[in-house]
């Protein structure tokens, strides 16, 4: 895989100049409200709000099919689940499967809520820095006690940060143990609980020693776990408060059908 | 500007990984240490700046104490190193946010990390890579991300152990290229290799054997010295046909033992001349 990273898409849009921080509560905000909206004017009208968002931020269609793709069994598998097992007025019957119009309803409305919510989500994270969600999200973190769980928001974040990086690490050495194993006549099918003991112990070792090197890179680079700065400068402007505010708008909006 | 008096260094089994070590850097100076396997070298590497903090003896780095808590972070402002394996040295998620995590640390604003990050995306030709997740680079650029994320910490004297043994010889070149271009920058190069050849370019080197250093002295007379091999060291194999041809009365400069044109350039010039 050659490319950005996520599906972080670099631009100059309105909603990639937005703090981080907006966007954040943003999509939190949009995902209460796509489950508040019963009706469907107001499900289509989130979808009208999705497409004005996505048209101003420039980002291409793919980062949106990316997103959804996925999770596309999952809705199928809800809409279909809603509209056999809802009861209400029956539509027609085969076999012993007697869809309902609730069902059609329900499950259009509950696969619709997802794609929303998958979209919205996408958004934001094509539009955004994937570090500079972090930094956000350590901002906001700041003002709580986190003292009392025995960390700061700034370690908080670089273990956010650093468990994204590190777990493909861990997967490909678990592959690549699995391969030195099995090339020395280890065979995975027949005793799971032999195969399990073969793998762990060199993978421990292996992820420990992993462990290590990161930890010594991160020291020598300065890392100490307490207050540092970041390369993002995160400051609220007039245009994060405005879209804010716009939005709450919206939402009262949305919430009064 | 780094000095080591009587360095000794045991990890928990009790046995001294390096004993005895005295060593003085002066800045500007380029310097390999070699050594076989488990002869101490990633260990006195860890001393550079502080990572491990010598058992006996003392590290001296620009007048600090690395045993001084107070002053470490100054210290790893001075002296960077990048290790061997790149995927274990990356932090970030992008090639960006690796290489602004050393500033980060370090508090500088926003406007200088990004001034930093900037300047060493173009001095080490990564500026596509910005956004791209390190891991999807290959080996040699991954190398060259790790150099680059020591790089924005602005450090005066970096220490590069074995950076090239997991890359194919072509990428080993290019991080090469780069540390020859740092130390024309009059950066203080400490370069950790098994292969001999690429220390052409030193200074001075120190060989090391079984926690001691055994050798030491100017790069032409370590690499032709024969006690090399007694210690698992091949020595480069046109430096070795150069002081092999020495015997027999014909003489090619340590100059030209740095590549093969040269070297036949060099052979050719002599055959003219008789
Ligand atoms: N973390 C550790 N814990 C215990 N012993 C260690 C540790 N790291 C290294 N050693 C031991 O210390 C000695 C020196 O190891 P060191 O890694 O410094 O050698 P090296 O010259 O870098 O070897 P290589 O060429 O393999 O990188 C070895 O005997 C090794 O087994
Ligand atoms: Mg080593």
């Amino acid at each position: 895989m050659q490319g950005p990273v996520f599906s972080f898409v670099p631009g100059d849009s309105f909603l990639h100049t937005l703090d981080p921080r907006t966007k954040l509560a943003a999509v939190m905000l949009l995902g209460i409200l796509t489950f508040r909206t019963e009706s469907f004017f107001g499900i289509v009208t989130l979808f009208v709000f999705f497409f004005a968002l996505a048209s101003i931020s420039g980002l291409p269609a793919r980062v949106f099919l990316r997103a959804v793709r996925p999770m596309i069994l999952f809705i199928i598998f809800i809409f279909f689940a809603q509209l056999f097992f809802t009861k209400g007025h029956v539509l027609t019957s085969f076999w012993i499967l007697n869809p309902s119009l609730e069902g059609l309803q329900n499950g259009l409305r509950l696969s619709a809520r997802f794609i929303l919510l998958l979209l919205f989500a996408a958004l934001m994270t094509a539009s955004t820095d994937p570090s500079a969600i972090t930094s956000g999200i350590e901002r906001m973190l700041r003002p709580l006690p986190l003292r009392w769980l025995g960390v700061n928001s700034f370690e908080l974040a670089t273990m956010m940060n650093l468990s994204i990086s590190f777990l493909p690490i861990l997967f490909e050495r678990a592959e690549r143990t699995k391969v030195a194993q099995a090339s020395r006549g280890m065979y995975f099918g027949k005793n799971p609980l032999r195969s399990v003991s073969a793998l762990a112990i060199p993978l421990i070792k292996g992820v420990i020693r992993d462990a290590e090197e990161l930890a010594l890179a991160m020291e020598s680079r300065g890392y100490q776990g307490t207050r540092r700065t970041s390369i993002h400068e995160l400051r609220m402007q007039r245009r994060d408060w405005i879209s804010l505010f716009a939005l709450i708008l919206f939402a009262d909006f949305m919430l009064r059908f | 500007m780094i000095r080591l008096e009587n360095v000794s260094y045991s990890y928990s089994d009790g046995k001294p990984a390096i004993r005895d070590i005295y060593i003085e850097i002066r800045k500007g100076e380029y310097i390999g240490i070699i050594g076989r396997n488990g002869s101490g070298k990633s260990t006195l590497a860890l001393h550079f700046n502080g990572l491990l903090k010598p058992g006996k003896g003392k590290v001296m780095v620009k007048g600090m104490d690395t045993r001084d808590i107070s002053m470490l972070q100054e210290i790893r402002k001075i002296v960077g190193i990048v290790f061997q394996n790149p995927e274990t040295q990356f932090i970030g998620r992008t090639v960006e946010e690796d290489l602004a995590f050393g500033p980060e640390n370090l508090c500088l604003p926003p406007e200088e990390i990004r001034r930093r990050v900037e300047r060493v995306l173009a001095e080490i030709g990564l500026e596509n890579y910005r956004y791209h997740s390190p891991k999807t680079l290959s080996g040699g650029q991954g190398q060259c991300v790790a150099l680059a994320g020591t790089l924005t910490m602005e450090p005066e004297c970096l220490v590069f152990d074995e950076v090239s043994s997991m890359l194919d010889p072509d990428s080993g070149k290019l991080v090469l290229k780069h540390v020859k271009k740092l130390h024309e920058k009059e950066k203080t190069i400490i370069y950790i290799t098994h292969n001999l050849e690429e220390l052409h370019d030193a200074d001075r080197i120190i060989v090391m054997d079984r926690g001691r250093i055994v050798l030491e002295g100017k790069t032409e007379n370590v690499l032709s010295n024969p006690f090399l091999l007694d210690l698992g060291l091949t020595p480069p194999p046109l430096m070795d046909l150069a002081e092999r041809l020495k015997k027999h009365g014909v003489m090619i400069p340590w100059e030209k033992t740095s590549s093969p044109s040269n070297f036949a350039e060099e052979i050719c010039q002599l055959f003219l001349k008789t």
